[in-house]
C-alpha cells in the first residue's frame, strides 16, 4: 500500500479552538472596518482639499443702511475687476441670488422671508492650475476696491478638514494597533494553552531530538493558518458591509447625510487583504516567540 | 529467517551504505571521544590516565555510568552507586522487578532526567558539562521504545514511524520507501494509514519499535518492548533488535521476560533495590 504522507501537521487540531477562531474573525472584521475607514477618510480629505484649494471665494457684505459709499452691486463689480486683473486667477464670476439662496437652504429653508434677508454676495474665483496667488496682496487690493469685501482662500477649512481626516486616519491606525496587540495576546494565550494541552507531545518530540525551533515551527504554522483563515472571514464580512453601503448609496440612500459615502471603491477592496495576511504574520511571530519562551522555561 | 535476510538486504543495509555509515559513525565517535577525554584529562593534569591507556575504556563506551545515584525530589534513592558501561555494538538486557529502577536508568540514558549524583557519559560526552543546545543532536542518535509507546494519536502509523526522519530533516520523498518497508516488516503494511487509537496494544507497540529503529540509531534503548505482543511477534521483534545490533547498533533492553533473555546470548544486568548487579556477560 503506497502511502504518500509525511507532511501531516505535527500539531493536532485543538478541541475547543473555535472560540479563538471567532475572536480572531471579529478582530479581523474590526481591523478591516478601521482600515476601510482610514482609506475613506484619506480619499475624502484629498477630494475636499483638491476641490477647495484651487478656488477662492470673495464675500461682499451688505453695507449697513444709511452708510455712504458704494452699493453692493458696485462693490461686486469692483471686486470682479480686481480679480480678473490678478495674475493666476483663471476665472471669476458672481453667484446668482438663486445660487446663494440654495447654499443657505439646508440651514434656513426656502421661505420667501429668507429672500428678504440681507445676504452677502459671493464671487467664486478659480485659480489657474499651478499658479500662485499672493493672497495678502489680493486681500488689500480687494479692500481698497470694495471695502466690505472678505477674501476666503479656504485655508481655515482646508486645515480643519486635514485635521479631521488626520484624526480619523490616526484613530484608525490606533485601533489597528490595539487590534494587533489584542490578536497577539489572544494567540499568545492560545499558544501557551496549546503547549499545556500538548505537553506530552512536546516532551516526546524533545526526547526524540527535536530542536525547540522545530516545535515552535509546528505551533507557528498551526496558528498562522488558523488566524489567516479566521481573519479572512472577518475581512470578507467587512468587505461585504462596505459593498452593501456602496450599493445603498448608489441607489440614492445616504447612510449619513452631509458626510461622504462610507463605501469603499472596488479598487480599494484589495487593501482589506492586508488584514488576514498581517494577522497571520502577527500570529506566526507571537506563537514562535511564546513557544520558544515557554520551552526555555521548561527545558 | 528468509524474512530476516530480506529485511537486512532491503532495509537496514539498503543501498549498501549502512555498514559504511556505521563504520564512519564508529570512527567519528571514537575520534570525538578521544578528543574529549584527552582534553578533559589534560585540563585536569591527569597525565597518568593518558599514559596508561585508560582512555580506551572511555572511547569504546557508548554509555558509561560511574557511581550514579538518582532520587526524585526528596524521596529515597531509586538508583544507588550504579556503575557500568555499554560497549559500542553490545547487546544488553536490563532486568529487575517492577519498581527496581529500570525505567529511571533508561531515563538517565536518554537524558530525560539528570542524575542526582555521579557521572553519566554518552557517546564519550560527559552529560554534566554538555551544553543543552547539543542535547537534540545526541538524542537523535538514540532510538527509544517507551513502555507506554507514546505514539501521537492524531498521526497515522506511517507518520508516527516517519517522525524521527522528519526530525532529522529528511524529505518525505526520501523516506517513504524506508518507512513502508519497515511497517510491512513489523506486520503493519496494511495499517499504515491507521491512527494509533484504532490499533491494538500489540500493533501500537510494533509502531513504537519501528519508530525507534527507523533512523538506524547508534544506541537503542527499549523499555519492555515485547510486553504487549504474543511470543511469535516478540521473537520477531527481538530478531530485529539483534540484526540492528549485528550491524553496529548498541542495544539495551529493559525486560522481565525471562524467556526472551534465555533465548539470547546477551549480557544481563540486574537491578535490585536500585543497585546494579552484573548477571551475565555477552558471549
Amino acid at each position: 500500500m503506497a502511502v504518500r504522507e509525511g507532511s501531516s501537521s505535527i500539531l493536532p487540531r485543538e478541541k475547543g479552538a473555535a472560540p479563538l477562531d471567532v475572536v480572531i474573525a471579529v478582530m479581523g472584521f474590526l481591523a478591516a472596518l478601521a482600515l476601510g475607514a482610514s482609506l475613506i477618510a484619506d480619499r475624502t480629505a484629498l477630494g475636499w482639499r483638491a476641490g477647495l484649494s484651487d478656488h477662492l471665494t470673495v464675500q461682499i457684505l451688505p453695507p449697513a443702511k444709511n452708510t455712504p459709499g458704494q452699493s453692493l452691486d458696485q462693490q461686486v463689480d469692483a471686486a470682479l475687476l480686481v480679480l480678473r486683473a490678478t495674475a493666476g486667477i483663471a476665472h471669476a464670476a458672481p453667484l446668482t441670488q438663486e445660487q446663494t439662496l440654495s447654499l443657505v437652504q439646508p440651514w434656513l429653508g426656502a421661505d420667501a422671508l429668507v429672500a428678504e434677508l440681507p445676504l452677502p454676495r459671493l464671487i467664486d474665483a478659480k485659480i489657474a492650475p499651478g499658479a500662485e496667488v499672493d493672497i495678502p496682496a489680493l486681500t488689500a487690493q480687494l479692500k481698497q476696491a470694495a471695502p466690505d469685501s472678505l477674501l476666503d482662500d479656504h485655508a481655515r477649512w482646508i486645515s480643519r478638514l486635514k485635521g479631521l481626516a488626520d484624526t480619523i486616519t490616526w484613530s484608525a491606525y490606533g485601533i489597528l494597533l490595539l487590534i494587533a496587540i489584542a490578536t497577539a495576546a489572544a494567540v499568545s494565550f492560545a499558544t501557551r494553552a496549546g503547549l499545556e494541552a500538548h505537553h506530552e507531545m512536546v516532551e516526546l518530540l524533545h526526547q526524540m531530538g527535536a530542536h525547540s525551533s522545530f516545535i515552535a515551527q509546528a505551533f507557528e504554522r498551526h496558528y498562522f493558518r488558523s488566524t489567516l483563515g479566521a481573519a479572512a472571514v472577518g475581512a470578507i464580512l467587512a468587505a461585504i458591509l462596505f459593498l452593501t453601503a456602496g450599493g445603498l448609496e448608489f441607489a440614492g440612500i445616504e447612510a449619513v447625510p452631509f458626510l461622504p459615502p462610507i463605501a469603499l471603491r472596488l479598487s480599494e477592496l484589495p487593501w482589506l487583504l492586508a488584514v488576514p495576511v498581517v494577522s497571520g504574520l502577527i500570529a506566526l511571530a507571537t506563537a514562535r516567540l511564546s513557544v520558544l519562551a515557554a520551552l526555555r522555561e521548561i527545558y | 529467517m528468509p524474512e530476516m535476510a530480506a529485511f537486512c538486504a532491503t532495509h537496514i543495509a539498503s543501498r549498501g551504505l549502512k555498514l559504511r555509515r556505521i563504520g564512519l559513525v564508529a570512527r567519528r565517535t571514537l575520534r570525538a571521544g578521544q578528543d574529549h577525554a584527552t582534553r578533559k584529562w589534560r585540563k585536569r593534569g591527569d597525565e597518568a590516565r593518558l599514559e596508561t591507556g585508560a582512555m580506551h575504556r572511555y572511547v569504546a563506551c557508548m554509555v558509561r555510568f560511574e557511581n550514579v545515584g538518582m532520587r526524585y525530589s526528596a524521596g529515597p534513592e531509586v538508583l544507588r552507586d550504579v556503575t557500568f558501561s555499554l560497549d559500542a555494538g553490545s547487546f544488553t538486557f536490563l532486568t529487575g522487578l517492577s519498581g527496581a529502577g529500570k525505567t529511571t536508568l533508561l531515563k538517565l540514558i536518554d537524558m530525560t532526567q539528570p542524575p542526582s549524583r555521579g557521572l553519566v557519559t554518552l557517546f564519550g560526552r560527559d552529560l554534566s558539562v554538555t551544553k543543552r543546545s547539543e542535547f537534540p543532536a545526541l538524542r537523535r542518535r538514540i532510538g527509544v521504545v517507551f513502555q507506554d509507546f507514546r505514539l501521537l494519536d492524531h498521526l497515522s502509523a506511517f507518520d508516527n514511524v516517519a517522525l524521527p526522519l522528519r526530525l532529522a530533516g529528511r524529505s518525505a520523498s526520501d523516506y517513504v520507501q524506508d518507512v513502508e518497508e519497515l511497517l510491512s516488516w513489523v506486520g503493519l503494511g496494511d495499517r499504515m494509514k491507521a491512527r494509533p487509537p484504532t490499533l491494538s496494544g500489540g500493533e501500537q507497540q510494533r509502531i513504537a519499535i519501528a519508530r525507534a529503529v527507523v533512523a538506524r540509531p547508534d544506541l537503542l534503548i527499549a523499555d519492555e518492548p515485547t510486553g504487549n505482543v504474543d511470543s511469535e511477534i516478540g521473537q520477531r521483534l527481538i530478531r530485529l533488535f539483534a540484526e540492528l545490533n549485528r550491524l553496529g547498533t548498541t542495544v539495551l533492553i529493559a525486560t522481565h521476560d525471562r524467556a526472551l533473555i534465555e533465548g539470547m546470548r546477551a549480557r544481563e544486568m540486574r537491578l535490585v533495590d536500585g543497585r546494579l548487579i552484573e548477571m551475565r556477560a555477552q558471549s
